[in-house]
Formats: C-alpha cells, structure tokens, sequence
C-alpha cells in the first residue's frame, strides 16, 4: 500500500528509495481506465470519414477517438508545446477536408502549439496529435517539433530569462526597477 | 553554445535553421516562436489557475489531455503499480517573450492522489513551479515528489493567499522535507510581478544547473 510504495519500486518505475513524505490518500475510487486502445497505426491511412460520421460530430466529445479510427498518438510524440503552420497546400485543400482538419488547418494560419488548437477547437490534445500528423504526412501543416534538450540549453535559458525579467508588473515596472534602490 | 535552435519541420531533415523551407510547404506565416514551457503544479485550489492568469498574455485556455495514474495499490500477486490513464482538464496560458521565443505556462490538473504522471507535460519543460497553500501543505507533496523523481528544476511557490503567512518559511521546508537547494518562495498568484519573480527562480535554477 502507500506505506510500503516508497521502499518498494516506486510509482514512476524507479526503485529509487524515497523520503516518506505522508501521502493523503484519496477516498474515492480511481476513475475508470479508458476504453483499451490499439497501437497507432505504422502508416496513416489516408483519412476519409463517412460523410454520415462527419455530421454526428455533435455527439464527439462524448468517444473522441472516433474522429481518429481508434487510433491514438503515443504518449512521446508531438509535444504540447509543437507549433503546426498550415501550408498552401493545405489552405488549397480545405474544401476537401474533413470538418475537424478544416478546422485545423485553417486555425493554423498563423502558428499555433498544439495545446492552442485543441483548446480552441474543443478537441481532446490526443485527437489533435493524430490528426495533425495524417495532415502532416498529407503536407497540409508544416509541423515543428521542439527538441527536448531545449530545455537544457544555456542560450535558450538565458534568452527566457532576460525575456521574462522585462516583462512589466501591474505597475508597468519590469523585473530589475523594482528592486530597492 | 550555439544560438537558440528554431524548431524545424521534421518533415526535412535540415540542421541549420536559416534553411528555406521548400515551396510546398512555404509558411503562409512567419516561422514560428521556438516554444518553451514550464509546469505550473499543487493541490487543488492553491491557485494555479490564478497564477496562470496573472502573467499569460491570453486568457488561459483549457484543453482535455490524458495523464496516466498509478493507483495507491499495487497488484498483489506481481507487485505492479496499477496505472490508469485518465483525461483531465488542462489549462494552460502564454507569453511572447520576443518574436522568436514564447513560454507556455501548463498548469497541472488538480491532484492529490498518490501517483500520476505528467509525463506529457513535463517533458522538454524548463522547470516547475509547485504551489502550495500553507493551510493544506500535505496536498503538493505528490508534486514535489513527481518533480524531484524526475529531476526537473523546481521551485515552491507559497501562495499568501490573505498577505499573511501562518508558519515560518523554515517550518514549511521542513514541512514539505524538501532540501536547501530546491528554492521555497512566498508569492501572491494574483500579481504578475510575483508570478514573474517566482518563475524567474525557477528559471535561474534551470540555468545553474545548465551551466554546470
Ligand atoms: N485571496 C486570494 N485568493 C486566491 C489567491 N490565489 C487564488 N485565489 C482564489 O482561490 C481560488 C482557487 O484558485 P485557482 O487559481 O482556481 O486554483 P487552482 O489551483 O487552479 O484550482 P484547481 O484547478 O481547481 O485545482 C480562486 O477562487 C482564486 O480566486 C490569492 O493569492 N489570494
Ligand atoms: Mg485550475
């Protein structure tokens, strides 16, 4: 149980030991698991809903993966943070697309991360990976896909941090003119 | 170290990033920003909704996203943590810190249980913020954990939510047992100057250990 999970191989696949910091325990029941879902497909099929399946997307929200066929996009691919552009390609296209990549590619005309387009088109983060990646290979969205190690670079943490430091308070100062003289 | 990298289109297998980009996929925009994020975490209601607000340059958006969660048991017979995915609400906010550079802000959902996982989130991020509310201190210790197992930057943030602290900074350390080198900070989510100043801590601890 709780207890022992610090001295036994820890949650996060670690067997790292742990100080014990006093867990709460919640009281109600984990949440149910989602409907098991396949591996994602090797190849993108090329994505032809039927029409029928188009005009029922009110209903979407409640089984989101029926706009992917299942599929679903691995937990390592396309970060949150993934900025999709539509192409000409792609805005040539839209009168060919589906409602979901229409609604995509045509958000995309200026930049976009990937967690902007599902919050504003009110699609699970997950579906819109999907889809961005069949509009990827169909080279209807140009998709830049930030490096993980980003997050280690001096130059980009320094560039941040000026950034940040400049950006005023809610008296117009930024970070270094409030400080006491 | 070289400048900072733009995303490229994997599309192309290019390395430099002056590259123009091939016709069929020329922008119908700029290039985009190199993105960069930090994770905003804590119990329920510490107010990291709050502190998203405060400094992002939109109204913080609210997106569905799947964390995997590993219940509190573990299998009897192959003492395997059950994990479970679970959808939940995300929000989240930006800020443009130059043409070429924008921090997104990912505020977790609200989670006291023993363990989830952020995977998704925290991967690539520059640090974290853990918020805490002294009132109900025992409600980030899944984020502190979560964020020391995974070795990502971070800093506590102590949300004084009526300008009055109940304890001593050091009882909260002590409290959270977190070491002297994970920065404790009081700080008010409402107000973008202390929302900025506690993420620049994060952020010069990123860059400390970058450097080293
Ligand atoms: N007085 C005061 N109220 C605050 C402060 N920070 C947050 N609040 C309030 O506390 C409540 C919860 O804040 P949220 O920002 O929604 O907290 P949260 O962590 O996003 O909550 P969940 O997403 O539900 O886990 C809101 O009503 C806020 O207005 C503060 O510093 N002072
Ligand atoms: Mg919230």
């Amino acid at each position: 149980m709780v207890g022992s999970a610090a001295t036994t191989e820890g949650p996060y696949g670690s067997p790292q030991v742990r100080p014990l910091r006093p867990y709460v325990m919640a009281d109600d029941p984990p949440p149910p698991p989602l409907p098991a879902a396949p591996e994602p497909a090797p190849e993108p099929e090329p994505p032809a809903p039927a029409p029928e399946e188009v005009s029922t997307r009110s209903s979407l929200a409640v089984r989101p993966f029926l706009l992917t066929t299942g599929r679903v996009a691995g937990a390592a691919e396309l970060p949150l943070e993934t900025q999709v552009v539509a192409t000409s390609d792609g805005l040539a296209a839209l009168p060919a697309l589906t409602f979901e990549q229409h609604a995509i590619v045509a958000a995309c005309r200026v930049p976009l991360s990937l967690a902007e387009l599902a919050a504003r088109l009110r699609l699970h983060l997950n579906v819109v990976r999907v889809i961005a990646g069949d509009l990827r290979t169909a080279r209807h969205l140009a998709v830049y896909v930030p490096q993980a190690s980003t997050a280690q670079d001096v130059s980009v943490l320094r560039r941040v941090i000026d950034g940040l430091r400049a950006v005023p308070d809610s008296r117009g100062l930024p970070r270094d003119s409030d400080r006491p003289a | 170290m070289v400048s900072a990298p733009s995303p490229t289109p994997e599309d192309f297998h290019v390395t430099a990033t002056a590259l123009p980009e091939p016709e069929h996929l020329t922008a119908v925009a700029n290039r985009p920003p190199l993105p960069v994020k930090m994770v905003i975490a804590g119990g329920f209601g510490v107010g990291k909704t709050t502190t998203v607000a405060a400094i992002s340059e939109i109204e913080p958006l609210t997106t569905e996203a799947s964390i995997t969660e590993v219940a509190a048991g573990v299998d009897d017979l192959t003492h395997t943590p059950h994990k479970t995915t679970t959808t939940v609400a995300m929000d989240f906010g930006c800020i443009t810190l130059d043409p070429t550079l924008k921090l997104y802000l990912f505020g977790t959902p609200g989670q006291d249980r023993f363990g989830f996982m952020w995977d998704d989130l925290v991967e690539g991020a520059l640090g974290g913020l853990v918020i805490v509310d002294t009132r109900r201190l025992d409600d980030c210790f899944a984020a502190v954990d979560y964020f020391e197992n995974k070795g990502l930057p971070f800093a506590v943030g102590v949300n004084v939510f009526d300008g009055s602290l109940g304890h001593d900074l050091d009882e909260v350390r002590w409290a959270l047992d977190i070491g002297e080198n994970v920065p404790l900070v009081l700080f008010d989510a409402r107000e973008r100057g202390s929302v900025r100043d506690a993420l620049l801590v994060v952020l010069e601890l990123a860059l400390a250990r970058a450097e080293r």
